[in-house]
């Protein structure tokens, strides 16, 4: 990159990983992905809400899988047909103290940014499906813009469960 | 005293107890058999020891009390007397005398003269009348004697896996007291429930520790083994043992043998090289094995440790994309860890010839899941042309528990075997329905039957729909589930099998889901939920029609 | 390389206090057995230099013990343990071709002594 050979405080890279929701690209820093894999088998947890996957066995670690298409109704309804036949792919994600497992249906892609691309307070959030809470903020390369999520704030416990249909008794 | 004198008085003491109760024992078959050759060849080798032992230890008296005593018995092994007669209460009293001798010892008191003794013996083994005077006064003091009980206690696996089930309940049953007494809020139940809650958990400790053996257990049977697999597979190979005293669960000990015993037979079939192989890249020609234990924290590391080959981490990433597990670009940039981890994935194996020991198709997949259905951790760590170490990273202790398997919408769930009083399969003519629900009539009961995927799927505020016998088709297979002396059917899609299980606590964030007591891994490595029955029956009591 | 030696003997007690006299006088104790089944089978799978070998042991007597041992491998030096009395025996150890023999309780120099001549 040319300007860094200026002598000004570099601008450090920011490493993301990029996977597509619906029809927008969204990203994590690559610090909380803890692996990416061919989704294994699912075990629906009956008494949780749908986009709960289920539970998983990632190499004996037993993790919860969510579908955030579906937490955030991402998906077009084209896709929901076609979505049986395709094989996804899981990321481990790393929250405050256990492991999550995030559906997407490519494969995700390791992209480096430069800090100052991702704008902090980006005004066009509306645009975003996904409530501003948990986004970090927007980044832009080229004539892409990726939506840098903060997966620690979108992965708590309460977070995820704030859907459960309200448990018998 | 020295430590090492300590440890000799130790072993002696418990060696010679021991030799007492096994007297004690035989000589009372001598009575009821005087001809038992069994029993007088024991009762001449435990002399023979006991002589030996004490005449090392200093303890004279005892070694000359063993000595006559072999004597005679030796005597009588030999067909040249009979035990019959005048000897017979000289040789019980002789067995006597020996155990107060052996008891002062061990209190350190001084030792009771034995010279009567030694003198009627040498009588009897010169054919002669020993001198029975005085005997009834040694009666007297029978009243008074001690019975001495080993500090050891054989107890079956069984029983302390009923002990550590009843425990896994107690603790969960902890837990709710716990929840209870901070919603009541009464100082008195606070401070039982507190005090409760420690009792609980020393006893679970307590019971933990009850289960522990040492890993030699399992590693001794390794020389041979070693030595079976080296000559089949014409290699030359040393084993080393090491941390045998390392104390574990004895289940899991039991659980990791094959995947131990899958290790070793892999390091020697396919991590060690031929002699003249080893010969040619500078190494002795005898293989070097090592398996060792060694406690970190809570777990237990168990390392099979090669001098081989060594893993290429470049064939495994060839493999690997030829495989399909990972793209080449990805594969290309993976650290060698990560790399080495595909030799866990199933049937990913890297032996190129199959050789007779390490079999087809078991890969170290099979190492694995047994691993994972622990609890624990699989890791290889190799240098290529140095060797390679596998790390079993296992939990000292699990809950392990029985458990009924069935099958519900093409998924497998557990039962707790605690809490399943029978399984029926019942024709739709068994039933009746009364206020909507299911009934069936068992052992002059009327137990409520209610469909457990109907159950499950129950959503938010819904309740159950009242129940109909036109829904019922053809044979229902049931689980009986016990809970509180209220039981309640369960009807199922089918019956699987009954099977020892380690239930892992629910994962967050779905850990609050309170059906669930926690998950298993089947041995096909597929996710089995495990139902927590007082949950169910609550659930339905709260839903039912 | 060290000697390897196999300690063969029904009371625990003895074999703890053979085996500390040898391994601290630098000697590799490879195996220990307690009864004449365990005998044969270890001295096979650990191929030692000596055995020590209790005259009296609860399945078999020493002698048959030894004969079986012999019969495996002719090369190994067996040392017969016993106590005093039994001087038959041990004759006849000696003629079925045991190196030497102690006579028990025995000093730790005497062991030594012993077990370093046959080795020899």
């Amino acid at each position: 990159m040319p300007n860094s050979e200026k002598a000004t405080a570099p601008d450090p890279l920011i490493q993301l990983i990029v996977f597509r929701l619906g029809q927008e690209e969204y990203g994590i820093r690559i610090e909380q992905v803890k692996e990416v894999t061919l989704t294994p088998e699912i075990a629906r947890m009956p008494k949780t809400p749908s986009f709960v996957k289920g539970i998983a066995n990632l190499r004996g670690d037993i993790i919860t899988v969510v579908d955030l298409e579906e937490r955030f109704q991402l998906r077009e309804a084209a896709e929901v047909a076609e979505e049986a036949a395709a094989h996804t792919y899981t990321m481990a994600i790393e929250a405050k103290d256990y492991t999550i497992g995030v559906v997407v249906r490519e494969v995700p892609q390791p992209l480096s940014v430069p800090q100052s691309a991702i704008e902090q307070t980006p005004d066009f959030i509306q645009e975003a499906n996904i409530h501003d809470k948990y986004i970090e903020g927007i980044a832009r390369v080229g004539d892409r813009i990726i939506v840098v999520l903060d997966m620690l704030k979108l992965l708590t416990p309460s977070e995820i469960m704030q859907l459960t249909a309200p448990a018998a008794s | 005293m020295s430590n090492r004198e300590q440890e000799y008085r130790e072993l002696f003491m418990a060696e010679a107890l021991e030799y007492y109760d096994a007297m004690s024992r035989h000589i009372s078959e001598l009575e009821r058999n005087p001809a038992d050759e069994e029993a007088l060849r024991e009762l001449f080798r435990l002399m023979h020891n006991l002589k030996s032992n004490a005449r090392a230890m200093g303890y004279t008296s005892i070694g000359e009390a063993a000595h006559h005593m072999e004597t005679v018995f030796g005597q009588l092994r030999d067909g040249q007397a009979t035990f019959t007669g005048s000897m017979v209460p000289v040789l019980f009293g002789g067995i006597d005398t020996l155990g107060e001798l052996i008891r002062a010892v061990g209190e350190e008191q001084a030792l009771p003269d034995v010279q009567r003794l030694l003198d009627n013996l040498d009588r009897i083994s010169r054919g002669e009348e020993p001198d029975l005077e005085g005997e009834e006064a040694d009666d007297d003091e029978d009243v008074s004697r001690k019975l001495e009980l080993s500090d050891l206690v054989y107890i079956q696996v069984r029983k302390l896996d009923h002990l550590m089930n009843l425990m896994g309940e107690l603790i969960i049953d902890r837990d709710r007291i716990l929840t209870l007494s901070r919603e009541i809020d009464h100082p008195a139940l606070t401070t039982a429930a507190a005090h409760f809650s420690r009792i609980a958990e020393e006893l679970q400790y307590s019971v933990m520790d009850a289960r522990l053996v040492g890993v030699g257990s399992l590693f001794s049977k390794f020389p041979r083994v070693v030595r079976d697999v080296a000559s089949t597979e014409g290699k030359e190979v040393n084993l080393t043992l090491q941390g045998e005293d390392i104390q574990i669960d004895r289940n899991i000990l039991q659980i990791i043998t094959d995947a131990l015993l899958h290790l070793v037979r892999n390091a020697i079939g396919h991590g060690l090289e031929t002699a003249a192989e080893r010969e040619a890249a500078g190494k002795p020609a005898q293989g070097q094995i090592t398996l060792s234990a060694q406690a970190e924290r809570d777990d237990v590391l168990v390392q099979v440790q090669d001098d081989g080959r060594g893993i290429d981490v470049a064939s495994v990433r060839r493999k690997a994309v030829e495989r399909g597990l990972v793209t080449r670009a990805a594969a290309a940039q993976l650290p060698d860890a990560a790399v080495r981890a595909f030799l866990f994935e199933p049937g990913f194996s890297m032996a190129k010839e199959v050789t007779e020991i390490s079999g087809r198709g078991v890969g170290l997949d099979v190492v694995k899941l047994a691993i994972d259905s622990l609890g624990g951790q699989l890791r290889v760590d190799s240098v290529l042309g140095e060797g390679t170490t596998f790390t079993l990273v296992l939990p000292t202790s699990i809950a392990v528990k029985g458990a009924l398997l069935f099958e519900l919408d093409e998924r497998s769930y557990a039962l707790p075997l605690m809490h399943t009083d029978s399984v029926v399969s019942l024709l739709p003519d068994r039933f009746s329905v009364v206020g909507g629900v299911l009934l069936t009539r068992l052992q002059g009961e009327n137990v409520p039957v209610v469909s457990l995927r109907e159950l499950l799927q129950l959503e938010g505020d819904q309740v159950l729909a009242p129940a109909r016998k036109a829904t019922l088709h053809g044979r229902q297979d049931i689980i009986i589930v016990n809970y509180n002396n209220r039981r309640l059917g369960l009807i199922v899609d089918r019956f699987l099998r009954q099977q020892d299980i380690v239930v892992k606590a629910m994962s967050k964030p779905l850990d609050t889901i309170d059906l669930f007591g926690g998950v298993t891994l089947l041995g096909s490595g597929q996710v089995c939920l495990v139902l927590d029955v007082p949950a169910l029956t609550r659930l339905f009591l709260a839903k039912r029609p | 390389m060290k000697n390897r030696i196999l300690i063969v003997d029904d009371s625990f007690y003895m074999r703890t206090m053979l085996k500390n006299m040898l391994t601290d006088a630098g000697y590799e104790v490879v195996g220990e057995a307690a009864n004449g089944q365990q005998a044969l089978e270890m001295a096979i799978e650990t191929k030692p230099d000596l055995i020590t070998l209790d005259v009296i042991l609860p399945d078999n007597t020493g002698l048959d013990v030894l004969r079986g041992i012999r019969q495996e491998q002719p090369d190994v030096k067996v040392v017969m343990c016993s106590a005093v009395g039994q001087e038959v025996i041990v004759n006849e150890a000696l003629e079925s071709g045991a190196s030497a023999y102690i006579v028990k309780p025995f000093s730790e120099e005497k062991v030594l002594e012993i077990v370093g001549n046959a080795l020899q």
